[in-house]
This record gives C-alpha cells, sequence and structure tokens, in this order.
C-alpha cells in the first residue's frame, strides 16, 4: 500500500504514484472492481462546433455542417486546439454529438435539468427523480454513496449565498430532494475525511455526531420494543435506519487505514477561504480524486463552474474577475475577445480532466488502473449556446477498457434533431444505466415537440451497446 | 353512438362440451390434493367444484387459456397454487370472469367460489390483494352498495397508530419549534426555513394522497440528521451572538431568529457546568419546542447524561447542541400519536386521549397543531364526548384566522401567490380530490398552441400554473358558499379567469383608465406625446400610468405610449382592457384562449413604442372584452370536468387522453374499480395518419383482453373528447401526422394539419339508476347526469372520509358514511356539514388494536 509521503508526492508532481486503492487487490481477491462516474458538467453552453476535428475531410466537413450522422475513428483526426490537454488519452475519448435535451430547462439556468432529463427549476417540488449520477450510484454502492463538489455561482438566477458553504447542488437524491454540494476544498476535506481529520475540533464534532445517534438508536430500540405488530415495524423501520448510518460510519472508520493515505494534502491557498474559481477548480479536483482512491464513493458531480460564477484565475485575464453571463453575449473583457474567453474556459477545464486521468492511470486496479473502470463526462448544464434551446448537448467522454459502452476513441454525431434515429439525453442516461445492470425502460422525460417527427423517444443507444 | 367499446352484457349459452373432462378434473385435483398435501390443507369443498366445472374449466382445464390453469391445482407446489388462486380472486373480484360472452354464475355461487378462494389463501397469508386493500389505489374495493344500504351495523373505528406527518404539517412542526406566531410564521410559511429540506412528499396521484401508511425511512433519516443540525443551531443562534460569538451561524446561512428560549440562555451564558435543574430545564424546554409535551422522569434522566456527556467533551454550546438535535431526532417529532386509552367497549374500542383528540381534529381542519383552546379543553378533560368534539370543530370551522393561509404556497413566484383561504385543508381536499394541480407537470411542445401556452420554467409555474391558480379560486368560492358544493363543483359555468383584483378596486381602475383614453383620445398622444403627458399629467398620474415621483416625463414616455394604443386596441374597440397591462414586466396573461375566450394583446405589440421605428399595427384584432367582475359566465363549459386545469392535467404531452379522463371518472365519481395494468400490456397508441385520437385509442384497446378494462374507462373519456390538451373546446380534431400537414397560413407559427370532426358520444354505466345510464351525447350531457347520481355523491363522500381519517374505509364505517352522506344532504350540499360529522363519528373518535 502506498504511504500518505507518496500520495501527496504524486499529488504535488501531478504525475500519480503508486497508491493502492480499495480494490488493487482484486485480482488476488476475486471481486471485481467497480465502476467510477465522474460528471463534470459547466455553464453557458458548450457550442457543437467546438468539438468537431479541424482534419474533417470535405466530405465529413459537409456532413457535420448539415449535421448529418458521422461515427469516425478519433485515432485519424486532430482534436480541437482546446482539446490539446487530453492528447495522451485520444484514445480513450468519446466526443459525442447530436443529443437533444428540449425536455430540460434550457437558457440561463437549467437546475439539476441536465442531470435528471426534466424540466427542473428553483422549486423542489420541479424535482421529478433521482438525477443519472445518483441512480448510477446505486448500482455501485459505496460508504458516501455520492460526492458533490461544486464552483457556487453567487450571481445570476440561481445563486448561492455563499462559495465556501455547503449548499443545494445540481443534483438530486430522489424526487424533491436536492443533493447538497460542497463549495470549497476546505469544506470538502472537513466533512469527507473527518473520521480520520487531525483537527481537534473535527474530532470532537464527529465524536458528538456519534453519541447523538447511538443515543437515538437506543432510544428507538427501547420504544420498538413496547410495541408489537405494525407499529413495532414502523418504529423498528426507522430504528433500523439510524443503525445503517451508524454501520456506515463503522465501516468508513474500518477503512481509516485506507482512508487516511488519501487525504489530500493540499496547498495552504487551495484551503484558504478566498482562492480564484481556478484554484478552486483544482483544489476539488484532489478532493474528487481522493474520495474515489480511496473508497469513499464511487460517483463524483462537480459543478465546474455555472453562469453566475465569477471566474477569476482564468489564464492570461488573472486580474479580471470574468462575467460569464457577458461572454455568452459576447463582450471583450480585459482585451481578450469572448470567442477566446470561452476557449480559455475549456482548455482549463480539459487540465481538470486530464488531471483525473492521468492520476487514475497510475493506480493500479485488478489487471490495469482505476482508471480502466472509470468513465468521466464533460457536457454543458443548458445545451449548445448560452441562450440555449437543448437543441444539442455535445459530451467529452473519457472511458477506461473496462467500460460497458462501444464508444472509446470514437467522433459520433448522432441523426439530428427531427431525424429518423435522433437521440436525446434521456436515451443517452437510459444507455449508461442499462449497461450497468438498470434495465430501465427509459429514464427521463420525454421531449413533446418530437412527438411530431414520429420518433420513438424511449431507450438506449443500442449501437452504443453492441 | 360512434365506436364505442361498450357492450352491455350478453349471456351466451355457454358450450357444455367439456363436461366430461370437467369431471375428470375435478377428480385429478381432489386426488392430486390429497397426494401433495394432506386433505385438511388443501381440499375443494363439493360446491366449489361444481362452480369451477360449470364455469371455468372449459377454457382453463388442459388448455390453461391465458396461462391459467385450473387444472392439477392440487399437484402445484404451494406458491404456483396459490399465485393461481391470486389470479382467480382478481379476476372474480373485478368482475372479469367468466367474460361476457360466457355463461354467467349467479351471485351465490361466486360467492361460494370467492369466499373458498379467499379462505385458503388467508390461510396462508398469501391474499396479494388483501395486501392492497390498505392503498389508496384500492380503496373503491369495499363494496359501495352494502356500505350505504345500512345493512352492516359494525362499530366504527380507526386502528390504534402512529401516522406519519404530512409535507404540510412538519412545515408547522418546525415553526412551531421557534413558537413563530403571526407575521414572522406566515413569512416562513411562505419561504420555508432556509436549510431545512422537508423529508416527506406526498404521491401525485389525483385522489386521497396522505394516508397513515408511510414509514419513517432512511432516506427520511438522513435529511432529518441535516435538518437537526441546522435547526439546533438556529435555536441558539440570537443567544449566541447576544453573547458575542461570532461564528454562531449556521453554514447555510439561515436568517436569525430573534429569540434563544431562557432556559437554553441559561447554559450557553454560564462559565462552568450548569446545574442538573438547568439541565432539567433545558431538556424540558426542547420537549415542549419539539414535541410539545413534558419529558418523563425516565426520559430527562436518559437526556441529563446524553447532555452531560456532551458538555464534558465539547463545552455548553456543543453540548447542548446536541441534545437539541436528539430530541429533533425523536420519531415521535415527525409521527402523530392515536392510541387512545380507557377500558375497552364490547367492541374493543377505546376513545382517543384527549390531548390526541386536539392534535387529530386541529390537524383534520388545518396542518397545525390545536390551537390554546382546543389544548385547554383536552387538558380540562372537555373533549371526550362527541358533544366535546362538535363542539371545538364548530368553533375552528367558524375561527377565520387561526387556519388561514394560502392553499398552495409551491404555486407562489415572482407575480403569482397562491390564493389564501380560512381552511386551506378544506379547500385542499377538492384540489387532491380531482387532481387539477397536475397540470403544471404536463409539458407541452409550446408551438402546437400557437404559441400561447408557456411552460413552467424559472420563477413562474407557466400556463398550468395561472390555470391551476384559477381552478383555486374556483373551488375556493364554492367552498366559501358551501352550498350544493358537489353539484356546484361539476356544473357551475361561472369561472375566475386572469382575476387579479376585487369588483371594486377594478371597476375603479377602469373608470380610471376609461376616462384617461375618453380624453386623450383625440389629442395628439401619438405625435406629441411629451405634451400631451405634461398637459394632462393630474389625470395620468391618477389613473397610476404615470408615477407622481417622476420629474422628467420624458422617462415616462414608453409607460405613457404603451398605455395609449393598449387601450385604443380595447377601450377604442368597445372592449373592457383586463386590468393590469401586457407590457407589465412578468406578467404575461395570455392564455384567455385555454378558455376559448377571445385573445389578450401580447406585450410584443408594444414593444418600441417610445421610439421612432415603432410602427403602429395595422391590424385591429377584437381582443377579450375583460369582466372585472368575476365569477362570470364562460360559454361551452361546465364545472371542474371541463376547467382548462383539469383537462391539462389529464392529458398527456400532445394529446388529450380519454384513457385517463375516462379512468378518474370510474374510480372517483362512480366509486369503481378498474384493475391494475397487467405488467405484460405494453400498448401503445398507433400514429394512424387519417384516424382521429379517439379512434385510434379504439383501434388499440377493441381487442377482448384490452376491452376487460378498457370498457370501464374509454366511453366516460371520450365525450370530453370536445377539450383538446390545452383544454380549448373543439369541434373538430387536428390530426397530428406529418402526412396531414398543410400550408401553414402567413403569420401562423403553429403547424397546420387536416382535421376531422370530433366524435364526443359516449356511454355511462355504473350510477346504479338506469334512469341516468346509457349513452349520453357528449361531455355536457354526461356531467348533467353524473350531478344527478347518488353514487356520485356518496363516492365523493368516501374520498372525504379518507382524507379526514387517512385511510380506506372499512365495512364497519358503513354508519359514518351514511351519515355523513345525509348531512350533506339534510344541509342543502354544507361540505362543512360532511367534515362535522366525520370528525364526530366513531370512526374518528375510537381507536382500536388490530392485528398486524
Amino acid at each position: 500500500m502506498a504511504t500518505r509521503r507518496e500520495f501527496i508526492k504524486a499529488a504535488a508532481a501531478g504525475t500519480g504514484a503508486l497508491v493502492v486503492p480499495q480494490y488493487a487487490t482484486a485480482k488476488a481477491a476475486g471481486a471485481k472492481p467497480p465502476m467510477r462516474f465522474i460528471f463534470l458538467h459547466r455553464g453557458n453552453g458548450l457550442f457543437p462546433t467546438a468539438l468537431v476535428p479541424p482534419s474533417l475531410s470535405k466530405a465529413d466537413a459537409e456532413k457535420e455542417a448539415k449535421k448529418d450522422p458521422l461515427d469516425l475513428d478519433l485515432g485519424k483526426h486532430e482534436l480541437p486546439g482546446w482539446m490539446n490537454p487530453l492528447a495522451a488519452h485520444k484514445a480513450d475519448m468519446t466526443l459525442l454529438q447530436g443529443l437533444s435535451g428540449k425536455m430540460c430547462t434550457t437558457g440561463h439556468h437549467t437546475w439539476c435539468s441536465s442531470l435528471g432529463v426534466f424540466k427542473a427549476n428553483e422549486r423542489l417540488s420541479s424535482i421529478k427523480w433521482a438525477t443519472v449520477d445518483f441512480e448510477l450510484a446505486k448500482l455501485f454502492p459505496s460508504p458516501m454513496e455520492h460526492v458533490e463538489l461544486a464552483c457556487f455561482p453567487i450571481g445570476g438566477g440561481n445563486a448561492r449565498p455563499s462559495l465556501n458553504g455547503i449548499a443545494t447542488g445540481f443534483s438530486a437524491r430522489a424526487a424533491q430532494q436536492p443533493n447538497y454540494a460542497f463549495g470549497s476544498p476546505k469544506i470538502a476535506v472537513q466533512e469527507l475525511f473527518k473520521s480520520v481529520s487531525d483537527n481537534k475540533n473535527v474530532q470532537v464534532q464527529t465524536q458528538l455526531s456519534r453519541g447523538v445517534l447511538e443515543f437515538a438508536a437506543r432510544r428507538e430500540n427501547r420504544l420498538a420494543d413496547t410495541v408489537s405488530g405494525t407499529e413495532r415495524s414502523k418504529l423498528q423501520s426507522y430504528a433500523d435506519s439510524i443503525e445503517a448510518v451508524r454501520e456506515r460510519d463503522r465501516k468508513v472508520d474500518g477503512m481509516a487505514d485506507r482512508i487516511r493515505p488519501h487525504v489530500p494534502q493540499l496547498d495552504a491557498k487551495y484551503l484558504a477561504d478566498e482562492m480564484t474559481t481556478v484554484d478552486r477548480q483544482r483544489g476539488h479536483v484532489e478532493v474528487l480524486l481522493a474520495s474515489l482512491i480511496s473508497g469513499l464513493t464511487n460517483v463524483v458531480a462537480f459543478t465546474v463552474d455555472e453562469l453566475g460564477t465569477e471566474y477569476t484565475g482564468l489564464p492570461g485575464l488573472e486580474g479580471e474577475k470574468v462575467n460569464m453571463h457577458d461572454v455568452g453575449h459576447g463582450k471583450t473583457i480585459g482585451g481578450v475577445a469572448a470567442d477566446e474567453i470561452r476557449f480559455r474556459h475549456r482548455r482549463q477545464h480539459m487540465t481538470l480532466i486530464d488531471t483525473i486521468a492521468t492520476r487514475l492511470k497510475k493506480v493500479p486496479e485488478g489487471d490495469g488502473t482505476m482508471f480502466d473502470n472509470t468513465m468521466i463526462f464533460y457536457f454543458p448544464d443548458n445545451g449548445e449556446t448560452h441562450h440555449s434551446h437543448g437543441t444539442e448537448y455535445p459530451f467529452v467522454v473519457l472511458s477506461g477498457k473496462n467500460t460497458k459502452l462501444n464508444v472509446r476513441g470514437r467522433y459520433i454525431r448522432l441523426p439530428n434533431y427531427g431525424d429518423a434515429g435522433h437521440k436525446t439525453l434521456g436515451n443517452w442516461y437510459t444507455t449508461l444505466l442499462n449497461a450497468y445492470g438498470n434495465p430501465i425502460k427509459h429514464y427521463g422525460d420525454p421531449d413533446p415537440g418530437l412527438a411530431r417527427f414520429g420518433i420513438d423517444q424511449t431507450g438506449a443507444i443500442r449501437i452504443f451497446l453492441s | 353512438m360512434g365506436n364505442s367499446e361498450h357492450q352491455p352484457p350478453r349471456s351466451i349459452r355457454f358450450c357444455r362440451n367439456g363436461l366430461l373432462a370437467l369431471l375428470s378434473l375435478i377428480g385429478c385435483v381432489c386426488t392430486a390434493a390429497r397426494a401433495a398435501d394432506s386433505p385438511k390443507e388443501f381440499a375443494v369443498p363439493k360446491e366449489v367444484q361444481s362452480v369451477l366445472t360449470a364455469y371455468c374449466v372449459d377454457c382453463h382445464g388442459a388448455k390453461g387459456k391465458g396461462n391459467v390453469t385450473l387444472e392439477g391445482l392440487g399437484t402445484l407446489k404451494l406458491n404456483e397454487r396459490l399465485d393461481t388462486l391470486n389470479r382467480v380472486q382478481d379476476q372474480l373480484f373485478f368482475k372479469m370472469m367468466p367474460p361476457p360472452s360466457a355463461e354467467q354464475p349467479g351471485e351465490k355461487d361466486i360467492r361460494a367460489l370467492s369466499a373458498w378462494v379467499q379462505t385458503e389463501l388467508r390461510a396462508h397469508k398469501a391474499s396479494k390483494l388483501d395486501d392492497r386493500l390498505p392503498y389508496p389505489d384500492a380503496g373503491n374495493y369495499v363494496d359501495h352498495v352494502t356500505l350505504f344500504n345500512g345493512s352492516n351495523k359494525d362499530k366504527p373505528y380507526s386502528p390504534a397508530r402512529r401516522w406519519l406527518v404530512s409535507p404540510q404539517i412538519f412545515e408547522e412542526r418546525v415553526l412551531d419549534v421557534f413558537k413563530l406566531e403571526g407575521k414572522e410564521r406566515e413569512q416562513f410559511r411562505r419561504s420555508a426555513l432556509a436549510g431545512v429540506t422537508n423529508p416527506f412528499i406526498l404521491p401525485e396521484h389525483a385522489g386521497v394522497r396522505y394516508y397513515d401508511l408511510p414509514v419513517l425511512d432512511g432516506g427520511h433519516l438522513l435529511v432529518m440528521l441535516t435538518n437537526a443540525d441546522v435547526i439546533a443551531t438556529k435555536q441558539l443562534q440570537a443567544a449566541r451572538a447576544k453573547l458575542g460569538e461570532a461564528k454562531a451561524g449556521s453554514p447555510k446561512g439561515p436568517p436569525a431568529m430573534k429569540t434563544t428560549p431562557a432556559a437554553f440562555e441559561t447554559i450557553l451564558a454560564r462559565k462552568d457546568t450548569p446545574t442538573d435543574a438547568e439541565l432539567r430545564a433545558a431538556v424540558q424546554t426542547q420537549f415542549d419546542c419539539v414535541l410539545r409535551r413534558k419529558a418523563t422522569e425516565q426520559e430527562l434522566a436518559q437526556y441529563l447524561e446524553l447532555t452531560r456527556n456532551a458538555i464534558q467533551v465539547a463545552g455548553n454550546a456543543e453540548g447542548l447542541r446536541q441534545m437539541l438535535k436528539a430530541v429533533l431526532l425523536e420519531s415521535e417529532f415527525v409521527y402523530r400519536l392515536e392510541f387512545g386509552s380507557g377500558k375497552p367497549d364490547e367492541a374493543g374500542r377505546v376513545p382517543m386521549l384527549p390531548r390526541e383528540a386536539a392534535f387529530a381534529i386541529s390537524y383534520a381542519l388545518g396542518d397545525r397543531g390545536p390551537d390554546p383552546q382546543l389544548l385547554k379543553a383536552s387538558e380540562e378533560g372537555r373533549l371526550t364526548t362527541k358533544a366535546d368534539y362538535e363542539r371545538e370543530v364548530l368553533r375552528l370551522l367558524a375561527d377565520t384566522s387561526y387556519y388561514r393561509g394560502q392553499v398552495d404556497p409551491s404555486l407562489n413566484g415572482m407575480h403569482i401567490q397562491s390564493h389564501p383561504a380560512t381552511h386551506p385543508r378544506l379547500v385542499r381536499f377538492f384540489r387532491e380530490f380531482f387532481g387539477y394541480p397536475g397540470a403544471t407537470k404536463v409539458f407541452k411542445d409550446v408551438p402546437r398552441s400557437g404559441g400561447y401556452y408557456q411552460n413552467p420554467d424559472r420563477g413562474h409555474l407557466g400556463t398550468p400554473g395561472w390555470l391551476v391558480h384559477e381552478a383555486d379560486e374556483f373551488v375556493i368560492s364554492h367552498v366559501a358558499r358551501d352550498q350544493r358544493v358537489f353539484e356546484n363543483l361539476l356544473t357551475s359555468d361561472e369561472y375566475f379567469v386572469y382575476h387579479n383584483m376585487d369588483t371594486k378596486t377594478g371597476l375603479a381602475l377602469i373608470t380610471e383608465w376609461k376616462r384617461v383614453y375618453e380624453t386623450l383620445k383625440d389629442t395628439p398622444w401619438k405625435t406629441k406625446p411629451e405634451e400631451v403627458m405634461q398637459e394632462h399629467q393630474k389625470l395620468l398620474v391618477a389613473a397610476k400610468i404615470l408615477d407622481p415621483r417622476t420629474k422628467e416625463l420624458w422617462r415616462e414616455k414608453r409607460s405613457f405610449l404603451s398605455y395609449m394604443y393598449w387601450f385604443q386596441d380595447t377601450f377604442g374597440q368597445g372592449r373592457t382592457p383586463f386590468t393590469r397591462g401586457p407590457f407589465t414586466h412578468g406578467y404575461y396573461y395570455e392564455h384567455s384562449t385555454s378558455y376559448n375566450l377571445p385573445p389578450t394583446p401580447t406585450r410584443h405589440r408594444y414593444l418600441g413604442v417610445e421610439t421612432p421605428q415603432f410602427k403602429e399595427p395595422k391590424d385591429h384584432p377584437l381582443y377579450w372584452d375583460y369582466p372585472v367582475e368575476q365569477p362570470f359566465h364562460v360559454a361551452q363549459r361546465k364545472g371542474i370536468l371541463t376547467h382548462p386545469a383539469w383537462l391539462v392535467a389529464f392529458s398527456s404531452n400532445t394529446h388529450s387522453d380519454p384513457i385517463r379522463r375516462g379512468r378518474w371518472i370510474r374510480e372517483k365519481l362512480l366509486a369503481g374499480v378498474v384493475p391494475d395494468v397487467p405488467i405484460t400490456v405494453d400498448a401503445k397508441i398507433p400514429d394512424d395518419a387519417p384516424s382521429t385520437l379517439r379512434e385510434r385509442v379504439h383501434s388499440v384497446t377493441k381487442a377482448a383482453a384490452c376491452t376487460k378494462c378498457h370498457s370501464r374507462m374509454n366511453d366516460l373519456g371520450y365525450p370530453l373528447e370536445q377539450f383538446d390538451d390545452f383544454g380549448r373546446f373543439r369541434k373538430l380534431e387536428s390530426l397530428e401526422h406529418p402526412d396531414n400537414l398543410l400550408p401553414k397560413p402567413k403569420g401562423s407559427t403553429a403547424d397546420v394539419y387536416k382535421t376531422k370532426p370530433i366524435d364526443c358520444t359516449g356511454y355511462l354505466d355504473g350510477t346504479g339508476d338506469p334512469k341516468l345510464d346509457g349513452p349520453v351525447t357528449d361531455s355536457f350531457d354526461l356531467i348533467d347526469r353524473l350531478v344527478r347520481s347518488e353514487r356520485v355523491r356518496q363516492s365523493i363522500i368516501r374520498h372525504a372520509f379518507r382524507y379526514f381519517m387517512g385511510r380506506n374505509e372499512l365495512m364497519s364505517d358503513s354508519q359514518t358514511l351514511i351519515n355523513a352522506d345525509q348531512a350533506y344532504v339534510k344541509s342543502g350540499g354544507s361540505f362543512k356539514a360532511v367534515v362535522v360529522s366525520l370528525l364526530t363519528s366513531d370512526s374518528f373518535i375510537y381507536r382500536k388494536k388490530v392485528g398486524n
């Protein structure tokens, strides 16, 4: 097992090291490692044109321009410039175009629409079911079930009160139940790794919380013992639930030796209350990696930014507070044109993904590495542009060799909106869920607008499962 | 009657060719039974055998039609046999077998067969029908006729129970923790307490949704853990701030409560360890805040130990907070307790304890716990008799302030606030029963509406939100009037549309506006607006067109011209405008066409009026002549079932939904049952270009296997095909298929298709009244008959029973239901009379321990 020193060293060097995760001995034990899923979503839209390889043949470029279906070997093409940080991962990449999501809330802010495939808004009642990341987390259980990190918006129509707190996230646990996300790397480390914290206050809080749970379990068990039949089962269910949380805590405690080496040892700048957006993203990536590698969770959702995020620390614009809405409206900021700012945003996001993929490729697991059992999704929360309509949700996907989807190393443009064979976000998530064990017939709301084209909107994208 | 699927039962002689086979089958059954189980365990009584032989075996013998074979029943493994018997039980219960085309057994035979199947299944605790009985969708399983014919003399009761609080009660209980009252309470009711998540949700189906069945589980606990942490922090926040602790706030940035209870503040202020007396006081305070009762000595001892230990580890403030959290995690915080006490009567029933009764009455009438007067009555032993219950229920029904609140705060948005009512919970019964709030969950393809329809979005609930808001006002007005409530809700054609101010205020505003238009219409207001504004400033300010604080009139040019062009479009055409300008930011009242009323101008018509580029529209559409006084008569409508909110709620994303509309009528108005959709059914309505939806539905449901269920729904839903999925009355159906596309008229945003006349005939059965049952010509005919039906009235009473009792009716509730029905009839249709009757019934007052 790698030491904490080795892990820190790896993190600092950005090259990774021989950190041994929970399933490193999977082969010896005969256990199959779980799949991990990382959802990185961003605001302000992602132009479909930005994903087009510049090396397309004339014929393919014409098809692309007309949004006709394409399925190309990405290995034979150049990546768009902003994806250069991912050049080493080209064989694992998929550029997926043509998915529509008009059944989602689109436009400026979308809440958990793009993960839930329904029209979400600020009302809890609009949350219709668990978002897809939570559905996948159910298929690969872990002590923490799911971790959500966010560079919160503090402006716009979906603002949070603070950048650093724990606030409503962009995922949902179940109908009408929003998830909560960690706004800063500091609070995420405090909460996720409190069981192995060196901090005295955190240790005390953990001890107290455990004490209250133990007390509650005792009270409810005693109460249950005084009744019988249905009444007993009502009380016992609650007592059992408390026990289950305590069991989770015990599990996490039992993993202390495994978790401790992976507690992110972040530079002071990542633990400060004030930091640039770019540093916040980097700090969150370290938390994300540590949560996955330590086995605390198998699913992470990460709001890289949202339209209301005040962007700071962007290369070449270090001194500027970039208003994403202004960028969406084509405004030049700090002498840099909006398109160029968008380019830099995207490239910054790619460096984060590169960090994640590279590090996971260094973590041995079973016959290969942890990356083999990982899928990373990068996509816009609102679709194709700033004032989006959901006609397209472009995806950059990185997946390891053990993925059950037949998509690696390809540029795929699915049939355009309204054309035969057109697919939606719902089809895409259904594909993921079906591939990994949830037989759901269709995940997500239908798009009433597609009905007029006579397109069957239900089910998985079969060609990805072949 | 068009292609109606209704097929009146016809007795066709059953072919008896299989008699020999049948006799040998029974022999097989018995022999096999003896071989497989002891005769005691499994035997088919003679009279049952003969029924099976006569009516079932021809199809379900060796042939095993529908994969059900009754041959060799005794040779089956126990679980297989029970599975078969469950299927038989379902078929008998839903009266689906024998099929109408076969000879029908007599009532006596059916009873014998049913009783035997039921006994066999219950002997193994394997009756799936029994398992379903407590659930909302099985509410109608208890025989309606027997419930109301007075033959059952059992003593009514409710089971002794823990009943999980509703989402609304949870919100109020959280506010109770902080002892909030008056405006402060109202403010948090509307906005909810930051950081506190409601762990409870109700199912979305139409009908009664709040039952005593759900159980506190792990999902609730995860939310409650966070809530406990946040609430406990908030409870101490004010005192900690007062004591100079800067970081006393919760991480979720909640607003500070004004005060912290004195018992907590004492502990926070101490520099040393609190005394036992101080800790006891704190525990008692938290019990009072959270559980509204005193802690027992045993509880005090337990909580004192917890608090002392926590204080030892983390100091006074943090130790105290842990105690607060622990009380907030008590299951009692989210359960209602109704167990009763005393010596059971001859039927094994005990009355609720006075304290339990106080909460039960209060939660029946509202979402809050009992008011001080009710609590006092319970403490003084004045809440034990039926007369006591009646006195308190009548008093609280007459109280117009204690429960007053918005009917549904989740409707609130930037420019819409849910209507208030004196007793929102009474109004919510009808909302849930009719299910029209479901309209906000149905999303539409906007261009299909012609562009006027808005889906719910950020900050608003769009067109369905307005429709639900308007339906709410319709319901509130009838509940408040409290005369012939059911009949009026089902038949009144007097609706509220747009209605945003009372008649007096509205008329005064229109008078002012008209005066402005009449005074200025012949002035050069289009070419010299500033001069006109200057000259008539006083008049314009009085009409609230100009802001009296504005000194630079040019700033008001847009507002002035918008009003004047709008007045020209309305007053100028002899019409009254709506009492809010269409150009007012965010007020998109554009849905009058949902009611087939003329349109109202959209804000786009007046965009840029203040600029030189503005071109005055050349068209002069006839806009809706807005009736300030409401409700008003709306043509081609009759009651809530033809209200656009209900019609949208019972529609799909792209078309109307005669099946769901029909099912609603069958189950909610006719107390009928429709079996669950078999899991093997994956029927889709075919896309058939030249056919109407009705024709397409018929084509796929006419198959024998489908029509068994669909004959109970479709014919009740077809008459409502007079209304499309946006709720608009129609005579022609647009055949929305690519093959039927027509060239778009100039300026049209919606696709235009060929049309076909609507067939809105149907068939009513199940009222039990031969004068009412029979073919119907359209939706209005159907509604007219329904409203005259005794069964419909009683069906609503049954649903009201479920709403106030939190459970399905049992046969022993017969007398309660009969009394409630009579209370309604004798009072001239007062819903309050029904409520009083139910809340003073034995079903409400008495509790009885029932089996597992």
